[in-house]
């Protein structure tokens, strides 16, 4: 991805590899892809449920398991549930970590000790701390809530280091010229802070709706009411009545893949940026 | 304007170094600022005191108490950990999150070969990087789902593999055996992480200066002498941060096990995560579950400090961008 100088050359040296590169990563595409089709497949025919052996290729696909879905369980429940407890965490992540972010550019003392208990916490995963998390939230009166399930997403550590990069990266000749033109602190932020730092939103936002999204030992934990399950919760539900015994399990899990997947299509870059920039999951 | 002078040092990440700023104040501007820099930092110190920071040091304690729910806690001392080494269930899940992490370093080779190759000019190459990474952001869940119904006895797409290729008479029990059950859950894992770990790699690459490889074509230097003076040794920081992140997802993979075994056949494929949320959240033994917690964690600093140690000591030294 980045500028080669001796591109010509080095296309030269490798070209003799380009064919068994190409096996190789076919090869390796092949084995990625598989459960895709095959998730894919079944959700569409349900055919190789019950009947061995298992048909290749799909025959005769229809969309019904698609519907099954809504009248098996309360989908739009569990989707309305998903996407309000990723709408809180997205907006906090967006806005907190900003604000971290901005605080962490400036010098004051015992930034350094911030800095260094942040990067201590990464390596606090948030599995080990699901006991006291469990009772802390109960002190909270946050059980069987949107607002618990979301809290401890609410601030991500590797985004707020997304959000620094970038901030750190917007000179410093611009926000004095700012401030001589009368700008606020907020003003300097949000005039030119967050505008210049559209894609770090945007690893925010994705990194944030993905691991909310994808959320289920968390819900799993603090959630017993039915209504206020999230999707994850759902699948895992609907896998403990029916089992195996519908295409409608395959058709749902499509459902709720989809839109990670997609939006990590159309934002991959950004995407990638925040994971390889902080690495684990904050 | 007194700040000017110290806004305008290049930013240095790391340590305090906020005592080298000129001292002499700026007033009241000055404690406006910082009153904004500590309501600003507020939320999110908030949020880290308290499902981080607060669990931590609490875990530590319930596992020297004899905590209940809704009865009185007290203390009991190193009782937890002296049941631990007579729990046999521990002892077994402990093993399985050793295996676990033991699978972290097929991964991460196989995740090498993988950067490499798209890392070459090779046409479409971000085509096939996307290929290799869409895994990594699905749902957990659902990828249980998927593979637990690849590795079905019956209908599965692995035996029926299988057994058209000769390799096996009758269908294998994948997930409900008790030497496969452990090695299924570890395919699926790796499968869903390989990209992840490419991503790493592949910035690590990115990284190393191409001049080097055109010194040492020069010098004569073949294509394996290149990949293991110049290649390895440079990506050191990546592959220790792929393989921090495959010891956190030893310890943290909780989905897949209970969508795929529930830890079963009888404990077979249990994790240390696994074995915790059953006592706490199940068993009721939130006590015991603290103190198991507490020796997941060492192990946890353990393993990543030793592999700082084999990396050269360069943790986190992967560039931003």
């Amino acid at each position: 991805m980045t500028a080669n100088p001796h591109r010509p050359r080095r296309a030269a040296a490798r070209r003799k590899h380009h064919w068994s590169l190409h096996v190789g990563l076919l090869a390796v595409s092949f084995f990625m892809l598989v459960p895709f089709y095959w998730v894919l497949k079944t959700s569409l025919t349900g055919e190789n449920i019950f009947v061995y052996p298992p048909k290749l290729l799909p025959n005769d696909p229809h969309p019904f398991y698609y519907v099954d879905v809504w009248y098996l369980i309360p989908f739009a429940r569990y989707l309305a549930n998903s996407a309000i407890v990723s709408a809180l965490a997205i907006t906090a992540n967006v806005v907190f970590n900003a604000m971290a972010a901005y605080a962490l550019t400036k010098h004051f003392r015992g930034r350094g000790l911030i800095i260094t208990l942040l990067l201590s916490c990464m390596m606090i995963p948030f599995q080990t701390t699901i006991v006291p998390a469990y009772l802390i939230t109960g002190k909270l009166g946050l059980l069987n809530s949107y607002l618990g399930m979301a809290l401890p997403t609410f601030s991500t550590i590797v985004c707020i280091f997304v959000y620094k990069a970038s901030f750190d990266a917007v000179p410093k000749s611009l926000i004095d010229a700012a401030r001589i033109d009368g700008l606020s602190e907020l003003q300097v932020i949000m005039k030119i802070m967050i505008p210049l730092s559209a894609s770090a939103v945007a690893t925010n936002v994705i990194l944030s709706f993905i691991w909310s999204w994808n959320n289920f030992m968390w819900p799993l934990i603090i959630v017993r009411d039915p209504n206020m399950q999230t999707l994850p919760l759902g699948l895992s539900r609907f896998l403990t009545y029916h089992e195996n015994t519908t295409g409608a399990l395959y058709a749902f899990c499509v459902m709720v893949l989809l839109p990670g997947i997609l939006l990590f299509l159309m934002a991959q870059r950004e995407f990638i940026r925040g994971l390889t920039s902080g690495a684990t999951k904050g | 304007m007194q700040n000017a002078p110290a806004a305008a040092m290049p930013a240095v990440a790391g340590l305090a170094h906020a005592t080298a700023r000129p001292r002499h104040g700026g007033g009241l501007k000055r404690r406006r600022e910082l009153i904004l820099i500590w309501v600003f930092l507020l939320p999110s110190l908030v949020v880290f005191f308290l499902y981080r920071i607060l669990p931590l040091l609490w875990n530590v304690m319930l596992s020297f108490q004899d905590f209940s729910l809704f009865g009185k806690t007290g203390w009991i001392g190193i009782q937890h950990y002296r049941d631990m080494l007579e729990d046999e269930v521990f002892w077994t899940s402990l093993w399985n999150t050793l295996l676990y992490i033991a699978s972290a370093p097929v991964g991460i080779v196989l995740a090498l070969a993988i950067a490499l190759m798209v890392n070459a000019e090779v046409r479409g190459r971000n085509v096939y990087r996307t290929i290799v990474f869409l895994s990594y952001p699905l749902m957990t869940v659902a990828v249980g789902i998927i593979w637990r119904w690849m590795y079905d006895e019956k209908v599965g797409l692995f035996n029926y593999v299988l057994r058209t290729l000769g390799i096996i008479d009758t269908p294998l029990p994948f997930l409900q055996s008790f030497e496969w059950a452990l090695p299924s859950i570890l395919l699926a894992n790796v499968w869903q992480i390989l990209g992840f770990y490419m991503i790493i790699l592949l910035a690590g690459l990115q990284n190393i200066p191409q001049n080097l490889y055109e010194a040492a074509s020069i010098d004569g230097a073949s294509a394996t002498q290149q990949l293991f003076r110049i290649t390895l040794p440079l990506l050191r920081p990546s592959i220790f941060l792929a393989f921090v992140i495959g010891v956190m997802t030893s310890f943290t993979s909780f989905d897949l096990v209970y969508v795929m075994t529930q830890g079963g056949p009888a404990h077979s494929s249990e994790l240390l995560v696994t074995y915790i949320y059953k006592n706490a959240f199940e068993l009721s033994k939130v006590d015991y579950a603290a103190a198991l917690t507490v020796v997941q964690f060492l192990l946890l600093v353990a393993l990543t400090w030793a592999g700082n140690r084999i990396s050269g000591g360069e943790a986190g030294a992967v560039k931003t961008e």
